[in-house]
């Protein structure tokens, strides 16, 4: 942490060694492929017996996850292409485009599982949340910059509003997950941002206030709670008696515990091949990493998201302005809060709320959105210098 | 940047360590820590065995004589794997062919005692005509799904016959699962409930066929089977039973008792009444193996109603209709029975031994005792004068008992306690009041003392003055025992048991029902000898003081079962009985005396000891000892004389 050397102001290099091209961390670009291509092979071995089964293209899932990538990997070079400070000064104008989408998504999106998130365009989905969560990023990071970290009370209120208003949005749908993803990296970026004391802990209070609110009034349905209070007691999951949460719960364990620690193999684990864990090509990927690859497996996925976040961590600390602090710290709170919910729930440490892990989950909104935030820190590292 | 700033960086960068390091600790502990508890976990979820039971093993007689075997029986299966279209036709088509109704077939299908794999029994043996049978076997194709297997039920070729030795089977429930935890039990499987079918479970059912498959979690089997073991066909047991011994002796039971019930019991003053004779019993052991060679309990059941599954109504009305005296029940080993003058021999052993009386001493037989104003007469008041041991058994004197039994009080008493115990102590050795050790279940029986009183008094009463009157050892308690009589219980196994020691000159054995085990190819597996439980002390002069008084019994003209034995070739085949009939209950005389009869034979070289009993028959000499000799002509190939129970007088 403090081994990280910084330039000084004093000593800037001649203004071609400044050039962005040649300040790309390529380690940070690398790390997200590399995880994404581990998590093409894992939504291959955890779909492929049950495609087979039901007569389809084993590669069903590969592919569609596999165009997702070869967009967001696009998405993340066009992202560095141009100067990050230029979303500094038109946040508003992101902010303003993705609020309609959220409240589009409400009136005439998809319903999964309870919950309205998706646009359904021919046989594509769209889920705009997952795009809200970068845009409230760079959104909210771009109106601190804006007065310099000066975060007086009103200021801070305002800064609250704006992210309040996409938050209750994303909790309307219901998306619990989502909600206190953005929660957590709004707070990250008022943290560093300079805010002070007690309003941060007026704004820790407010988001229990609000997270408990919509939990008990009914936007949300019995079994959605249930898979959010269901890790709080594991002692006794009788298969035959359990609900679908503490089922679900119950057979990720068993999943990830019978890996051991060398893992049954890849395509070998016998809970992932006969479906035993549901949801497990999107949210409960990770258990087919336990399952397959054993604790050395999945240690060293956790590795790369931990290298992935210290780079990011890295970056934040060299940008050379706030904004682009911000903006990495505001990603590095979404990779890794996402990151341990998602992993976490899967060994039954914490609630079961529908977030994907991060270039692993099946999912291409998601996928392509972590792509074009991995890209933005990449344009913060390359521009440190000019 | 700000210093705050970085700080603040620097703090989110602690969190995110403490945050991964949380994931690697859990990760951790659920797949190193943790051991093989989550390995099991997923075996369990899903890996399954599927188990099909190979043939039962047989039961043979000492002979070889097959006494139960196996019968195929075809049976019609439907596959679990069907959807719900083709197994609607399936069952429709099912239906006209065999012409059950469609809704019993579906009951059937939806059994929840059938496995989830295993395909269904919808239609068994006689459901099944030879013609179905063709055409599912040659338009399999018009049937899919449908296959017709053979199975392995349990057959009789001799009906009923030693129906309580073998026992019957059923297919496990849930508490037998759990009492079997362990030996790898399905639901559907056959298990052994009573005789030698329970006692020789795990040799008769050999080891299961398995295979090892692994199942999704609707429990459809998917892929190849990881395993397969062939298991092997259960083990034969060879028994001591001798087949036509063990006929006869069933066959002189129920003669004899059908007989009682037409004799009228003239015990019974209020009226005319014949006896009841619900229900007896008759047992054969060999002295010096203790094998037992017939064991007959009346009335009995057929097994065969048990293949398949017995209806509950039908099961409730064999175990609690009173007017059918519990068939089930095997009286040999599980019926208590006051011995009346049969327990003489324990008597007349403590005796001796303990230097009351020795066998020569003589004794004024007056007809009855008084002891503190109770008087205590001879069956039938007869006087029998001057009498030795001998004698007093020929004759069955109660007196010379009598007294025996008030000189154990009184040295109990006043004098020693253990020596004035010494009734008890003899019985105990000699068997009684415990299990001995056979393979079936048993009844302990009850040899009482007065600790046993002390104790019981406080069972039957909660009045402490009834429970004072009630708890102390009077004379009349030994009294009563000395003739096998009062709170004396016995099993007819128990009391053949205890004369078998006399016999063999003091050697108390486990009573033994097989020889053998022996595997499908007829080769021994185990032999399944008896063991020795303890010498008896018996001096060669008293014990042979004991024959001879129960040889005048069967043989001289005033002996008890002189009558029993009349015309029988006793000068090739002697025989030393002691005839028994025991009162029950005290305050009326509605239910008839218990009719005993024990007998050691031949009394000079003694290899067998034989008992019979009868409830609620009248003299022992009348009833019992006819089945008794019935018994020993079978066993010495003679001519089986008939079954006579005579009317009239008699004495015991």
């Amino acid at each position: 942490m403090v081994g990280v050397a910084l330039p000084s102001a004093a000593a800037r290099p001649p203004a071609s060694a400044t050039a962005p091209l040649r300040h790309v961390d390529w380690g940070l670009l690398a790390l997200p492929v590399g995880i994404s291509a581990l998590g093409l092979l894992m939504v291959y071995s955890s779909t492929r017996t049950r495609l087979a089964g039901q007569g389809l293209s084993e590669l069903y899932y590969v592919q569609r996850q596999g165009a997702a990538v070869v967009i967001g990997i696009a998405a993340m070079l066009a992202v560095m292409l141009v100067d990050y400070r230029r979303l500094r000064d038109m946040f508003p104008l992101l902010y303003v485009a993705v609020l309609p989408m959220l409240v589009g998504v409400l009136a005439l999106g998809a319903t999964r599982k309870g919950t309205q998130a998706w646009f359904q365009i021919g046989p594509l989905q769209f889920q705009p949340s997952e795009l809200a969560k970068v845009v409230l990023v760079v959104a909210l990071a771009g109106y601190c910059h804006s007065h310099r970290g000066d975060l007086d009370v009103w200021r801070f209120a305002i800064a609250i509003g704006l992210a309040g208003l996409p938050i209750v949005l994303v909790l309307r749908q219901p998306d619990l997950g989502t909600a206190i993803v953005l929660m957590i990296c709004v707070g990250t970026v008022l943290v560093v941002a300079g805010a002070r004391g007690r309003h941060l802990a007026v704004m820790v209070l407010l988001a229990v206030t609000l997270v408990g609110g919509a939990v008990s009034s009914d936007v949300f349905a019995d079994y959605q709670i249930d898979r959010l209070t269901s890790f709080l007691d594991q002692s006794t999951v009788d298969t035959r008696t359990a609900s679908d949460a503490e089922y679900n719960l119950a057979q990720s364990k068993t999943a990830i515990g019978a890996g051991g620690l060398t893992g049954a193999g890849l395509f070998e684990g016998t809970q992932t091949k006969l479906s035993y864990v549901p949801e497990q090509h999107t949210d409960f990927i990770f258990t087919v990493v336990g399952e397959e690859l054993g604790f050395l497996g999945g240690s060293l996925l956790l590795a790369l998201f931990a290298a992935l976040v210290w780079r990011i961590w890295r970056i934040a600390l060299l940008a050379a302005d706030l904004f682009g602090t911000l903006l990495c710290v505001g990603m590095l709170a979404m990779f890794t809060f996402q990151v341990f919910e998602n992993v976490g729930m899967t060994m039954g440490i914490m609630p079961i709320t529908g977030i994907p892990l991060p270039f692993m989950s099946y999912g291409g909104s998601a996928t392509i959105a972590s792509f074009i935030a991995v890209g933005l820190v990449s344009n913060v590292h390359m521009r440190r210098f000019s | 940047m700000t210093d705050t700033s970085r700080i603040r960086v620097s703090i989110v960068g602690v969190v995110v360590v403490a945050l991964f390091s949380t994931l690697v600790g859990r990760l951790w502990f659920l797949q190193v820590g943790s051991g093989t508890v989550y390995v099991e976990a997923a075996r369990e979820n899903s890996v399954r065995v599927v188990q099909t039971e190979t043939p039962r093993g047989r039961i043979l007689d000492r002979n070889g004589e097959v006494l139960v075997e196996n019968r195929i029986a075809w049976a019609v299966t439907v596959s679990r794997d069907l959807d719900e279209e083709s197994l609607d036709g399936v069952i429709g088509s099912l239906s006209e062919l065999l012409a059950i109704d469609v809704d019993i077939l579906r009951e059937r299908y939806d059994d929840p005692r059938g496995s989830r794999l295993a395909p269904a029994v919808l239609a068994v043996e006689a459901e099944v005509p030879d013609r179905a049978r063709v055409v599912l076997q040659e338009q399999g194709e018009s049937y899919p799904g449908v296959s017709v297997v053979p199975l392995n039920l349990r057959h009789y070729p001799h009906s009923t016959l030693a129906a309580h030795v073998l026992g019957y089977v059923g297919e496990i429930n849930e508490d037998e699962m759990a009492e079997h935890k362990g030996d790898d039990y399905v639901l559907g499987d056959t298990i052994g409930r009573a005789g030698v079918e329970a006692a020789y479970e795990a040799d008769l059912r050999g080891v299961p066929q398995s295979v090892t498959v692994e199942v999704d979690p609707a429990g459809n089997v998917v892929g190849d089977p990881l395993e397969k073991a062939p298991g092997e066909p259960g083990h034969d047991v060879v028994l001591t039973i001798d087949e036509q011994v063990q006929r006869v002796a069933e066959e002189s039971l129920v003669s004899a008792i059908l007989q009682a019930r037409e004799v009228q019991n003239t015990d019974y003053e209020a009226g005319f009444a014949t006896f009841a004779a619900p229900a007896g019993a008759v047992v054969v052991i060999d002295v010096d193996t203790g094998g037992v060679v017939a064991m007959a309990s009346f009335p009995t059941y057929d097994p065969a109603e048990f293949i398949g599954g017995i209806s509950e109504a039908r099961y409730q009305e064999l175990t609690e209709d009173e007017s059918l005296f519990q068939p089930l029940l095997n009286r040999v080993t599980q019926g208590t029975y006051a011995p009346g003058s049969t327990f003489k021999l324990v008597t007349a052993l403590t005796a001796m031994e303990y230097g009351y009386r020795g066998p020569d001493d003589w004794f004024n037989d007056t007809g009855s005792i008084t002891v503190e104003e109770t008087t205590y007469n001879n069956a039938g008041g007869r006087a029998y004068g001057s009498v030795d041991l001998r004698r007093a058994l020929t004759v069955s004197s109660d007196a010379y008992f009598f007294e025996l039994g008030r000189q154990f009080w009184r040295t109990w008493r006043f004098e020693d306690e253990a020596r004035g115990l010494a009734m008890q102590t003899v019985a105990g050795q000699l068997g009684f009041g415990a299990p001995s050790g056979f393979e079936l279940v048993e009844a302990e029986g009850r040899i009482p003392d007065p600790e046993w009183k002390h104790d019981f008094a406080r069972v039957l009463y909660d009045d402490p003055q009834k429970i004072s009157e009630n708890e102390i050892w009077y004379p009349g308690d030994q009294i009563n025992m000395s003739v096998g009589q009062g709170d004396v219980l016995v099993t007819p196994l128990q009391l053949a048991n205890a004369y078998a020691a006399l016999a063999n000159g003091g050697v108390l054995r486990e009573p033994r029902l097989s020889v053998e085990v022996r595997d499908s190819d007829g080769d021994t597996v185990r032999r399944t000898r008896s063991k020795r439980i303890r010498r008896v002390a018996m001096d060669p002069y008293r014990r042979q003081a004991i024959i001879d008084g129960m040889v005048g019994a069967v043989a001289d003209p005033s002996g008890t079962a002189y009558g029993a034995f009349a015309g029988f070739p006793l000068g090739l085949i002697p025989i030393a009985g002691k005839t028994g009939t025991a009162q029950i209950g005290t305050s009326d005389d509605t239910k008839g005396d218990t009719s005993l009869f024990a007998a050691v034979f031949p009394a000079n070289a003694p290899k067998y000891v034989a008992v019979a009993v009868v409830q609620e028959a009248g003299f022992g000499s009348r009833v019992a000892a006819p089945i008794v000799r019935r018994v020993i002509e079978a066993l010495y190939d003679l001519p089986i004389s008939p079954v006579v129970v005579p009317h009239g007088e008699a004495s015991d």
